[in-house]
């Protein structure tokens, strides 16, 4: 408190006069200095953006929460039909939504989120939206079957609330900022770049998984394409490939069996449950193992064999899975940094993933006209 | 809206564009301020504007009916009315939950299982700022500080102005309803100097607190475990900086928009980190707050004039009532509580040591500054603990040397201390002058590179339209 609480002093709000805080404003041009200050900041911004554009950064949509909300909304406003894809970033990358397109006519809601689990946007799905077509699920085993996590599960809250501030700030961006400018990129912003330099180590600071780089670009319709510079930058490939290593040597917490197989139980009931729900209205799931090579398949089929991971899900939904393992043009793709497909392989895997699915559910007997013909 | 957000930007735009236009009358550009400061709020939860009005019609009624109360009884009734309605609004949006967990708790305690409802209740943005600037509306006619207002569109204004609706300053009406009355007489260099102050507010918002110290602050205050001494002290720097840039940003951006208009707000920070004791710091920190509770609290309470046991009484409950303002948290009362104490000791000190040479020597101002300083930081390991035993945790390492695990990365632990550096630096050059005398003291051209540096910085940090803290206040 100021030493004003002394009640002795003058209470003061004796008139307006007495209080009002009016400001002066500083002697000097300050018409000219704020146009100077506009031009010192488009010449500096000018330089940033040129200097991103030399490190093949294009404009391109952010791969943002807002995105991922606009296109959830289109479950409501297309009626609860269609193709919608929940996955981590696998499906994310991989799938080619024109090409899906044109092979059933319909344009499918991608709904995938790098590096996060897909099973809590399953069940948003299935226990909030009233959703009754086609639910390709992406299974990436480290994300699927472990206790769901991860780095964008902040997209689920905007299913619940969303102000309109925000969804306006969405729009605007959109409309004009993200088409235009390429230094508005998450791995461009100021502070990423300066954490991410070479600093020494800390001493007694425990190992820190690196932080994911730019992996994509992404399209108006979430389509993600692989972004050329890890295809073509074997530097950059190499810092991708690097991080992955991270990751997969990154040591794991000794989970008792018991309580793994408690998990991986109360996992089959969960997702079970969902698989009814959407069943129940009509809808129908289908699980997906995209492909992933070199030491991330070695890691994945070590750590989640298939028969004890992939299969006992499939039995516990009775639903149909479409693993790359099994069809040889599903696996005829090439994975630069061993998780994602390359840009120019993604129409073939689309086609042929469609394809795949269809003749599935098919053989099942529930067939979908999701997928047209 | 927050103001660092793009629906923001072109907000303001439309709104300067309209109260700018020629040819239009001051009512009308009124009429727009307040449609405009109601889409403002209603951008954020649209039903909640309803609260709004129900604050603007209470006071306005009340200041009335106090102002033509012939009794002393009905005055004070009418003023009763204002102070339960809007406590009432705050209490059951911001401390309903809160109640009947304590409550809970104390009846387990006495033996009795008791199961409180769930208390699902949005907390509306603002509400604490905008209840107390309404209340203290009625509070200056009863108390015969101003007589209310003739206009209920310069009312409403008041009560709802946009740019300090949601998170201060907190003005007072004698301060800004006669600011409506008529249009502001032009002031050369005014519009821009408000952007300048915008720039500012953005600056110290989007690239000190939630670019350079937030991942820090945040790190440390998430890591759910014991912490060795160091990261403990870093996490708590980080943040001391950050609730500093966050909320003296918002301010400063308030002002400047408000400059814009036409309009003066008071200062609400004046650069506390370089006050020599807690009196001075509290003259320095949320200026419009403290001195709110300075006069509608600490004076009608007594005040010093009923003996010095009373004096302490007042102040330790005047600031524990400032905690429990920020939140329904004991975090927030334990905060509130020893800033009463650290203000208690300076005054028990000050009245047995007198004046003291040796005290205003440069070295000593100096040692007390950062005695002072050190002393805040232990409060706001409290104030920004999610569980107490969290915040005590960190205070034992704090003060223990103790030993634990280190989370920041060495990126963090030199943007933390250089960050906090410039901010202490800073608060200590400018202690004793204020910001318009050094940018005019200052070469246009080297005001321009600092404004479009600015600028530039607040751009390619691309914050993401993160709230101000204050805001869940």
């Amino acid at each position: 408190m100021p030493s004003s609480t002394s009640s002795s002093e003058p209470k003061g709000l004796g008139s307006p006069q007495q209080h009002s805080p009016l400001r002066d404003v500083p002697a000097g041009p300050w018409p000219r200095i704020a146009w100077a200050g506009v031009l010192v900041f488009a010449l500096l911004l000018g330089g940033w953006e040129a200097y991103w554009r030399s490190q093949w950064f294009r404009p391109s949509y952010r791969n943002s929460d807002g995105l991922w909300a606009l296109t959830h909304e289109r479950i409501a406003s297309e009626g609860g039909r269609g193709t919608l894809i929940v996955s981590s970033s696998r499906l994310l990358f991989d799938v080619h939504l024109e090409a899906w397109r044109e092979e059933t006519g319909q344009l499918p809601i991608q709904l995938g989120l790098e590096g996060t689990s897909p099973r809590p946007f399953l069940s948003q799905v299935a226990r909030e939206t009233n959703f009754s077509g086609l639910v390709v699920v992406g299974v990436t085993p480290p994300l699927f079957f472990p206790p769901p996590r991860g780095e964008r599960m902040s997209a689920l809250a905007l299913t619940k609330q969303w102000s309109p501030a925000d969804r306006w700030s969405q729009h605007l961006s959109m409309r004009f900022v993200e088409p235009y400018f390429a230094f508005y990129d998450p791995d461009t912003a100021l502070f990423t770049v300066i954490r991410r330099q070479a600093w020494p180590a800390r001493a007694g600071l425990e190992p820190r998984m690196p932080r994911v780089r730019k992996l994509s670009t992404t399209r108006i319709t979430r389509q993600n394409d692989m972004w050329d510079r890890v295809e073509r930058d074997p530097a950059y490939q190499k810092i991708a490939r690097d991080t992955w290593l991270a990751f997969l040597n990154a040591p794991r917490p000794n989970v008792p069996p018991e309580v793994l197989k408690k998990g991986f139980e109360q996992l089959l009931a969960e997702v079970g449950e969902d698989v009814r729900r959407i069943r129940a209205r009509g809808g129908e799931v289908v699980f997906v193992r995209p492909p992933s090579s070199g030491p991330f398949l070695a890691a994945e089929n070590g750590g989640f064999p298939r028969e004890r991971t992939w299969e006992p899900l499939l039995q516990a939904t009775n639903a149909v899975g479409i693993h790359f393992e099994d069809h040889a043009d599903l696996g005829d793709v090439e994975l630069p940094e061993w998780s994602h497909i390359r840009a120019a392989d993604t129409d073939r895997f689309t086609r042929a993933l469609v394809r795949h699915v269809r003749a599935a559910l098919v053989a099942k007997g529930t067939p979908r006209e999701e997928l047209g013909r | 809206m927050v103001f660092n957000s793009l629906t923001f930007g072109v907000f303001f735009a439309l709104v300067l564009a309209f109260h700018h236009a020629p040819g239009v009358s001051w009512r009308a550009k009124k009429v727009a301020l307040l449609l405009a400061s109601y889409l403002f709020y209603a951008a954020w939860n649209p039903p909640f504007v309803a609260l709004l009005w129900i604050s603007t019609f209470i006071d306005w009624q009340v200041a009335k009916r106090i102002h033509t109360a012939e009794s002393r009884g009905a005055r004070r009734s009418w003023m009763l009315v204002s102070v339960f309605a809007n406590l009432g609004i705050l209490g059951y949006f911001k401390y309903g939950g809160f109640l009947l967990a304590n409550w809970q708790a104390l009846m387990r305690s006495l033996g009795v299982e008791w199961q409180a409802p769930t208390w699902d209740i949005v907390l509306p943005v603002g509400i604490s700022f905008y209840t107390f600037q309404t209340m203290a509306y009625s509070l200056d006619v009863y108390l015969r500080r101003a007589e209310p207002t003739k206009s209920l569109l310069d009312f409403s204004l008041f009560v709802t102005f946009f740019p300090q609706l949601v998170a201060g300053p907190i003005v007072r009406p004698v301060d800004l309803v006669p600011q409506f009355a008529a249009p502001p007489a032009p002031v050369p260099g005014r519009f821009a100097w408000g952007l300048s102050l915008m720039t500012l507010g953005m600056f110290q918002k989007v690239t000190v607190a939630d670019g350079l110290l937030a991942p820090a602050a945040d790190a440390v205050f998430g890591a759910g475990q014991a912490l060795h001494w160091s990261d403990a002290w870093l996490g708590t720097l980080a943040f001391s900086g950050q609730i500093f840039c966050d909320f003296a940003g918002y301010s400063t951006i308030a002002i400047g928009s408000a400059l814009c208009l036409g309009f003066s707000i008071g200062d609400n920070f004046r650069y506390p980190y370089a006050a020599v004791g807690f009196s001075d710091f509290w003259r320095r920190w949320h200026v419009s707050l403290s001195t709110w509770l300075r006069d509608y609290l600490y004076v009608p309470l007594g005040g010093n004039r009923k003996g010095p046991g009373r004096t302490y009484v007042n102040l330790m409950l005047t600031m524990l009532l400032g905690g429990l303002w920020h939140g329904a948290s004991w975090n927030f009362v334990v905060w509130g509580g020893l800033h009463g104490l650290y203000l208690a000791v300076e005054r028990f000190v000050r009245e047995r040591v007198g004046p003291n040479r040796f005290a205003h020597t440069w070295l000593a101002q100096v040692a007390l500054a950062m005695l002072t300083y050190f002393l805040v930081n232990l409060t706001w390991v409290f104030f920004r603990a999610r569980e107490f035993g969290t915040a005590w945790g960190m205070v034992r390492s704090m003060l223990t040397f103790g030993d634990g695990a280190r989370v920041l990365p060495t990126a963090d632990v030199a943007l933390v201390i250089g960050t906090v550096f410039a901010i202490l630096l800073a608060h200590g050059l400018m202690r004793e002058r204020r910001l318009e005398d050094v940018a005019a003291r200052a070469p246009w051209w080297l005001n321009a590179l600092v404004v479009g540096a600015m600028l530039f910085s607040v751009v390619i940090s691309q914050g993401s339209s993160n709230a101000f803290i204050y805001f869940q206040f």
